[in-house]
C-alpha cells in the first residue's frame, strides 16, 4: 500500500472536489435541480484490495459507468454505485421514467452521461496535478458483482488503483458512490513528485 | 461506430496511400449517423450526407464556417462546452437524449412531407492528426428508441392499473367469503348441537323413521361444517392471513396423538393405523396445529380409500435436513388421469366419488399450501390397484 501524508492527501482531495464542484453545477444545470458531489475518501490501494472492498458491503450487485484512459495514466476509470442506487439517481434525475425494475437503454445512457461528466472531472483533476495530458474514452455502462466489475479490463492484482468515495447529494438524500482510477508505478510516481512540487509551491 | 471508423480509416490509410478523399466521403455519405468534424478553430471541416438531410444544410454553406455561425442557438449551451473540451483537453463525451431534449435542431422527413423533431444521442470525440486537434461529432438517431420507451411507459402504467383493479377484486371475494363463512359457521353449529342433542337421545326416544331422519340432518350439518371451515382456510391461505406459529415439535408425540385422533374414524372404514419404529427425540420445527391438520387429512383420506379390514402404515423416514412422514394405504390407487390434479382445489378422482366418500375436496390443497409454507414439500407415489403412499418432508429442528 503506498503511503501518503495528511498532507498530500488533503491536497488531493481538495483538487478533486474543485472539479466535482464544477462537474456539480453542469449537472444542476442539466436536471434543473440541486446536485451536489464531494470526494470524502482518497486511497491508493492494490486492484485486489479494491475489489475486495466493494464485495464487503453486502452488495450483490454493482453497476456504473467506464471509461479507459490513456496518456500520462493508463487503464480505466470507474464509477460504480451499488445496483440500486443508480435506479435512484436516474429515476430521480429524470424524473417519470418506465416503471421496471432495470434501467432501460435509454436510462442506461443518461447513466453513462452522468458518468461521464464525473470521471471527466476526476481525469482532469489528475491531469492537472500531472501537468500532463490524460485522454479518455467515452463512457460505457456497465453491471455485475464488485469482483467482475472490477476486473472489467484485464489487469495485474498487484496494480496500484486510486480509489476515491464520491458522495452524491440529491434531493433529501445522499448516495455513495466509488470511483477508481488505474494508475501505473511511473505516473504514480510522478504523481507523487509533482503533487511535493506543487505544495512547496504554495 | 465512432471507433469502427477509425479503424477503417487507418486501414484505408495502410492499403491504399494516398488516401483517396473521394472514397473516404462515400463511407462517410454511408453512414446511418451523423458525422461532422470540428478543427481547432472551431469551424465545421466535413459534413456528411445524413447531416445534409437532417438539417437541411448543404456542404457550400457549412464547410468553413465557424459552429456557432452554423448553430447560433448553441452559443454557451453544453454541446459547445463539450466541443471546446474535446478541443482544447482532449476529453470524449457523451450528451444523452434523456438529459439533452434536442441538442441539434434536426428533422425526419416522414412520408406526406411532413417533418418531424429527430431524436437525438450524441458524442463528442478528439481526434489527432498530423500535429493538429480535431472534434469528432456523431449523432444517433434514437426516434425508435424513445418511441419503444414510450410505448413500455404506457403497457406498464396499464399493467399497473389491470394489476390494482385484480388485487382488488380478489380481495374483495376473499373478505365475502371469509364473512359469509364465518356468519354461516355460528347458526350451523347451533343446528348441529341441537341435532346432536336429539339424535344422542338425552332428549327422549325418537320413533325409528324420525331417528332416521334427524341422523341424515346431524350427518350433513357436520358436513357442511367441515366444507365452511376449509373454504374458510382456503381463503386465509389465498389472502395470505394465515398464521403459523413456528417452534420445535416432537414427531413422535405428535403423531400419537394424531393416530388416536383418528382411530374412531378408521373404525367407521374398518381401517387400522399402525405406526411404524419412531425415533424419540425426533423435532421438527413446525406449528403443531396446522401440522397436526395436515397428518389428520392424510390419515383420513387413507382410510377412506382403504378396502375394509386393510392397515394404514406410517413411517418416519430420515432425510439429511429434513424428516419424511409416509402415510401408505393399499386401496386403489391414484387414478393416472388424475394424479396431475390431485392437490388442486375441489378435487376428487371421481366427481360421483364425492358423495360416496365424504369431504370437501379442500383438504390436500390446503395441506398443500401448509406444508409449502412451513418450507416442506408434499407427494405421493401410487400404484394402480395397489394403493398410495403420500408423503411430507419437514424441516428438522436445529437447536444450533
Amino acid at each position: 500500500m503506498l503511503e501518503i501524508s495528511e498532507l498530500q492527501r488533503d491536497y488531493i482531495t481538495e483538487i478533486l472536489n474543485i472539479s466535482m464542484g464544477s462537474a456539480a453545477s453542469v449537472l444542476s444545470e442539466m436536471v434543473s435541480e440541486e446536485v451536489a458531489l464531494s470526494v470524502p475518501e482518497v486511497d491508493f490501494l492494490p486492484r485486489s484490495i479494491a475489489a475486495g472492498k466493494f464485495d464487503q458491503s453486502n452488495v450483490s450487485k454493482m453497476s456504473g459507468v467506464t471509461q479507459s484512459i490513456s496518456g500520462a495514466v493508463y487503464g480505466d476509470a470507474l464509477l460504480m454505485f451499488p445496483e440500486e442506487k443508480t435506479l435512484s439517481i436516474v429515476r430521480i434525475l429524470l424524473g417519470e421514467t418506465v416503471p421496471v425494475e432495470s434501467l432501460t437503454e435509454m436510462e442506461q445512457e443518461a447513466m453513462c452521461e452522468i458518468g461521464n461528466i464525473i470521471l471527466n472531472a476526476v481525469v482532469s483533476s489528475i491531469a492537472d496535478i500531472l501537468k500532463k495530458e490524460i485522454m479518455s474514452s467515452l463512457p460505457r455502462f456497465i453491471h455485475g458483482t464488485g469482483n467482475e466489475v472490477f476486473s472489467v479490463e484485464s489487469g495485474n492484482n498487484d496494480d496500484l488503483v486510486m480509489f476515491l468515495k464520491v458522495d452524491f447529494g440529491l434531493e433529501s438524500q445522499s448516495i455513495n458512490g466509488y470511483v477508481t482510477l488505474i494508475l501505473n508505478v511511473d505516473s504514480l510516481q510522478g504523481f507523487i513528485a509533482q503533487l511535493d512540487e506543487q505544495i512547496n509551491a504554495i | 461506430m465512432l471507433s469502427d471508423i477509425n479503424n477503417m480509416e487507418r486501414e484505408v490509410i495502410a492499403e491504399h496511400v494516398p488516401l483517396s478523399a473521394s472514397l473516404f466521403g462515400k463511407v462517410l455519405d454511408f453512414s446511418e449517423n451523423g458525422l461532422f468534424l470540428v478543427d481547432s478553430d472551431r469551424k465545421i471541416i466535413l459534413w456528411n450526407e445524413w447531416m445534409v438531410q437532417a438539417s437541411s444544410l448543404g456542404r457550400e454553406e457549412v464547410i468553413g464556417t465557424a459552429f456557432v455561425d452554423v448553430f447560433p442557438n448553441l452559443k454557451g449551451r453544453r454541446i459547445e462546452s463539450v466541443i471546446n473540451a474535446a478541443l482544447d483537453t482532449r476529453t470524449a463525451s457523451l450528451l444523452s437524449r434523456s438529459l439533452n431534449k434536442a441538442i441539434f435542431p434536426l428533422y425526419l422527413s416522414e412520408v406526406g412531407g411532413e417533418k418531424r423533431h429527430l431524436e437525438q444521442s450524441v458524442t463528442v470525440k478528439p481526434i489527432q492528426s498530423n500535429g493538429h486537434d480535431y472534434c469528432l461529432i456523431q449523432i444517433t438517431d434514437v426516434t425508435p428508441m424513445v418511441q419503444r420507451e414510450d410505448v413500455l411507459r404506457v403497457l406498464a402504467k396499464e399493467a399497473g392499473e389491470a394489476l390494482q383493479v385484480a388485487e382488488e377484486a380478489s380481495r374483495f371475494k376473499s373478505e365475502f367469503t371469509s364473512t359469509v363463512s364465518h356468519e354461516l359457521r355460528t347458526p350451523l353449529t347451533s343446528i348441529r348441537g341441537s341435532l346432536g342433542l336429539i339424535v344422542s337421545g338425552v332428549m327422549g326416544e325418537l320413533r325409528p323413521e324420525m331417528a332416521r331422519l334427524v341422523g341424515i340432518a346431524y350427518n350433513n350439518t357436520e358436513r357442511l361444517l367441515f366444507l365452511i371451515n376449509d373454504i374458510l382456510d382456503i381463503s386465509k391461505i389465498e389472502s395470505g392471513k394465515m398464521d403459523f406459529v413456528m417452534e420445535p415439535v416432537d414427531l413422535k408425540t405428535l403423531l400419537l396423538q394424531s393416530v388416536e385422533a383418528n382411530q374412531a374414524y378408521g373404525e367407521q372404514y374398518e381401517v387400522k393405523y399402525v405406526l411404524n419404529d419412531v425415533d424419540d427425540g425426533v423435532t421438527v420445527y413446525a406449528d403443531t396445529d396446522r401440522l397436526m391438520q395436515v397428518l389428520n387429512n392424510l390419515l383420513s383420506n387413507a382410510a377412506k380409500f382403504s378396502s375394509k379390514g386393510a392397515e394404514v402404515e406410517i413411517n418416519v423416514i430420515p432425510k439429511d435436513a429434513v424428516i419424511r412422514v409416509e402415510v401408505k394405504d393399499y386401496g386403489n390407487g391414484i387414478p393416472e388421469k388424475f394424479q396431475s390434479r390431485i392437490f388442486e382445489k375441489f378435487s376428487q378422482a371421481d366427481g360421483s366419488d364425492t358423495r360416496k366418500i365424504g369431504g370437501t375436496g379442500l383438504g390436500l390443497s390446503i395441506s398443500k399450501s401448509i406444508i409449502e409454507q412451513m418450507g416442506g414439500a408434499i407427494g405421493f407415489d401410487t400404484v394402480a390397484g395397489k394403493g398410495a403412499t403420500f408423503y411430507i418432508d419437514i424441516c428438522l429442528f436445529n437447536d444450533a
